[in-house]
């Protein structure tokens, strides 16, 4: 097997809610190779997203470490009592994940999660703006675009450039999130329930599409509950009581 | 890159945004406005006190005057900082018109005319003195009464639509009068104060000179001069005419030029003890208007000589009263002494205050010099002498409206408090309503400060955007203010804010100055930025997972 892209460790992550606390992950482990296709199933609430969120570094385990490229994501866990506190960017952990989410993670959500305000192409094309300086995308700005149209053409979506979120299909908006993820060339796609807002058809089409990367080479890290959707991908995980087991 | 393209989108998107605009807008407007009118009024205050008065004052605040003041006047003469000094008096009296019971209290001014015209603004704000000049004189004069050409072919009167009336004789006033009048209209100075008349039509259609304000007129005969010679009394504009709302004078045909006033004073000695009251006829030769009610309402002017004379404040000969013999002089006293100075000497400015305090140490001097031999209360006279600036001597006007203009502004400005208030609840209400926005932001790679930074730039958009345009809107309400006022009360007179028969000044001041605009932007800016920092730091400490998970 080859060196892995991505190491979780130990992951554990517990939710207080006033008295009551819940341990959604009591010590993950899980390792992704580079090209690898992994899906992680769950019973609704087994903390599949947290787990996706925390390998994303979009959310700060309580303990456990993830590894990216053997490099710590997250401040060793003494250090670790404020997500983004002043230790994490002293430490450079939160310039480090913001650089990950910028460049080498790509994330698409179950509800889409694309702004209002903008339109496809900007929805997607903000994504590379948010890695660049104003002197850099002054320099990159038109390669930045040829990108993003050549993106947004695979996904299908070259007709609908300038149209609004509000104004796309379900199985539109999740292309457009898909694009998104990808504009910048990410190392792992992970994805959170992609079809779950979808139809049968259009969650059948993104699969398909989500498929298609996979053979180009593309590693991903999806969540869902659906064994349909589970079942495309190389690997299957199963969340339960915490832990993460093969299927 | 990705902030200015977002706080720009949202500033355009987000129509709540245009509230806070709104805000920052009316409250800049506002604050400039105040700051504008306040400013210029104290500026007016200022220029016409100035105008008044020269640049220094020399005074000893005393009804009996101060001696020595022809040899003050004539030491400073050669001092290359003066231009020129004039002594003037003051008193009190009592105006009252004659054939009528018509009585003012006035305060008395004895002035030489011709150096008081180079001393100060006095000459600007006279009448008859623009439309007839060189015929203002406080010397003894008879009553101009206008007559009729005689030897001129008559004028064809017409009426507005051109239709002939009739024929009528030329109208004229007694030659230096009618020269002045011909020379004055030659220069092409009009009258723009009074409401034209179907006679003044007839007369500018006939192209003959038009007779401004009010005289004497015997339509059977040339004109003449007329009645006993009395000496010449300028009176305060606002004795003689009644001002109107528009700011005009309506004047009186019962108060022609020439008619006879009677001023009836109190003198007081060099001691400060009254003596009896007198009483002088004069003749009214113009009239006069500094733009200060004060005094407008309650100032005569009359020559110098004449009222030092009346109030036996001229040299006299020192008499002993037990011997009756001939003891010595007692020095003439005036009140004052108004010096118009070089404003640089050399190429270099000349210091005002410094210079005002060298006029009052030599002033001073003269009660221990052994030039002059002054009596007890001569010498008490000379020690209480003061010279000061303009500034200074009006500082008891001026002060307490700049402190007052200070307050208004200051007040103005914390009520735009709201403003920067309003922001941050907009902002605080945007960051809420964006929070899973902000979240999406920051999946993607946002950092805390780059979110920060776009309510920020938010604050400041909507800063730049509101003050820029409340500056103009103020601008052009400041620059436009008396049409706007005009209008104003055109459409419902009890409307009218500025009343010209109130106030001192003509307008409304219109002038907005630069640097009130740079503040009032930079405050502004500022104001709304700060509004915006709370919002910026809530949204930049949001979690990325809160932020999407936010319902």
């Amino acid at each position: 097997m080859s060196s892995p892209l991505l190491v979780a460790q130990g992951v554990q992550k517990t939710y207080v809610m006033g008295r009551v606390q819940l341990r959604v992950l009591r010590g993950c482990d899980l390792r992704v190779a580079p090209g690898e296709f992994v899906a992680i199933m769950g019973k609704s609430g087994s903390g599949k997203s947290t787990l996706l969120h925390i390998l994303g570094a979009l959310d700060v385990p309580q303990a456990g470490q993830v590894l990216f490229h053997d490099e710590p994501v997250f401040a060793p866990p003494g250090r670790r009592r404020f997500a983004t506190s002043a230790l994490d960017v002293l430490y450079g952990y939160e310039r480090r994940r913001i650089h990950y989410r910028r460049f080498a993670f790509g994330f698409v959500f179950q509800f889409y999660h694309l702004l209002p305000e903008l339109n496809v192409l900007e929805n997607v094309l903000l994504a590379r703006m948010v890695g660049a300086s104003t002197f850099v995308w002054s320099r990159q700005r038109a390669r930045a675009r040829a990108d993003t149209l050549a993106v947004l053409g695979h996904m299908g979506l070259a007709e609908r450039l300038r149209h609004r979120p509000a104004e796309l299909s379900g199985g539109e908006r999740q292309r457009v999130a898909i694009a998104r993820a990808l504009v910048h060339k990410p190392q792992i796609l992970f994805a959170d329930e992609p079809t779950g807002n979808l139809d049968a058809v259009a969650g059948a089409e993104l699969m398909s599409l989500i498929k298609g990367l996979h053979a180009e080479g593309q590693t991903i890290v999806m969540v869902t509950h659906d064994p349909t959707v589970a079942g495309q991908a190389d690997r299957i995980l199963r969340l339960e009581d915490g832990q993460l087991r093969q299927v | 890159m990705y902030k200015l393209f977002l706080t720009l989108r949202y500033l355009r998107k987000r129509r709540i945004a245009y509230f806070a605009i709104a805000a920052v807008l009316l409250c800049t407007a506002m604050v400039l406005i105040v700051m504008s009118v306040m400013g210029g009024f104290l500026d007016q205050l200022k220029f016409k006190a100035r105008g008044l008065l020269g640049d220094i004052i020399v005074d000893n605040k005393s009804y009996s005057g101060f001696p020595l003041y022809e040899e003050f006047i004539a030491d400073i003469a050669q001092w290359p900082e003066i231009q020129v000094a004039t002594p003037v008096l003051y008193s009190f009296g009592l105006l009252r018109f004659q054939d009528t019971a018509q009585t003012h209290t006035v305060r008395v001014v004895g002035i030489r005319l011709e150096e008081v015209y180079e001393v100060n603004a006095f000459k600007h704000g006279l009448y008859y003195e623009k439309y007839y000049p060189g015929t203002t004189t406080l010397a003894e004069q008879q009553q101009p009464v206008i007559g009729v050409d005689l030897n001129a072919e008559p004028i064809e009167l017409k009426n507005s639509k051109g239709e002939v009336l009739g024929r009528g004789a030329r109208p004229l006033l007694p030659p230096p009068y009618e020269a002045a009048l011909q020379k004055s209209w030659a220069a092409g100075v009009r009258d723009d104060e009074t409401p034209p008349t179907e006679w003044t039509e007839i007369c500018r259609d006939a192209g003959i000179p038009i007779i401004v304000g009010e005289h004497e007129v015997d339509p059977s005969g040339p004109p003449v001069l007329t009645g006993d010679s009395w000496p010449g009394l300028i009176i305060g504009r606002d004795i003689i005419a009644k001002r109107l709302a528009d700011g005009t004078y309506k004047r009186y045909s019962m108060y022609p030029r020439g008619c006879v006033v009677t001023l009836t004073m109190i003198p007081t000695t060099g001691g400060g003890s009254v003596d009896t009251p007198i009483k002088q006829p004069f003749r009214y030769t113009d009239d006069s208007r500094t733009g200060i009610y004060e005094i407008d309402s309650q100032h005569v002017y009359c020559d110098f000589a004449l009222l030092q004379k009346l109030l036996h404040m001229d040299a006299a000969e020192r008499v002993d009263p037990e011997s009756g013999a001939v003891v010595g002089t007692v020095p003439a006293r005036c009140s004052q002494i108004q010096i118009k100075i070089h404003e640089t000497v050399g190429g270099r400015p000349v210091n005002v205050k410094a210079l005002a305090q060298r006029l009052q140490e030599h002033y001073l001097s003269y009660a221990t010099s052994p030039r002059f031999k002054l009596s007890i209360g001569d010498t008490q006279l000379v020690e209480y002498v003061e010279a000061m600036t303009w500034e200074e001597s009006q500082s008891h006007i001026i002060a307490p409206v700049e402190k007052e203009r200070q307050l208004v502004t200051m007040l103005f400005a914390i009520i735009s408090l709201v403003a920067a208030v309003l922001v941050l609840c907009i902002l605080y209400m945007i960051v809420l309503q964006k929070t899973r926005d902000i979240g999406i932001i920051k999946a993607i790679g946002g950092s805390s400060g780059g979110v920060a930074l776009i309510f920020i730039s938010y604050g400041a958009a909507v800063g730049i955007v509101g003050s820029t345009l409340g500056t103009v809107l103020g601008y052009y309400f400041v620059r436009y203010i008396n049409p706007i006022q005009d209008w104003l009360t055109r459409v419902n007179p009890a409307w009218q804010v500025w009343d010209r028969s109130v106030y001192s000044f003509d307008e409304i001041p219109h002038t907005v100055r630069g640097h009130d605009m740079v503040a009032v932007i930079v405050a502004a800016i500022a104001a709304s930025t700060l509004g915006s920092l709370l919002a910026a730091w809530r949204a930049g400490a949001m979690q990325p997972v809160e932020a999407l998970r936010h319902e």
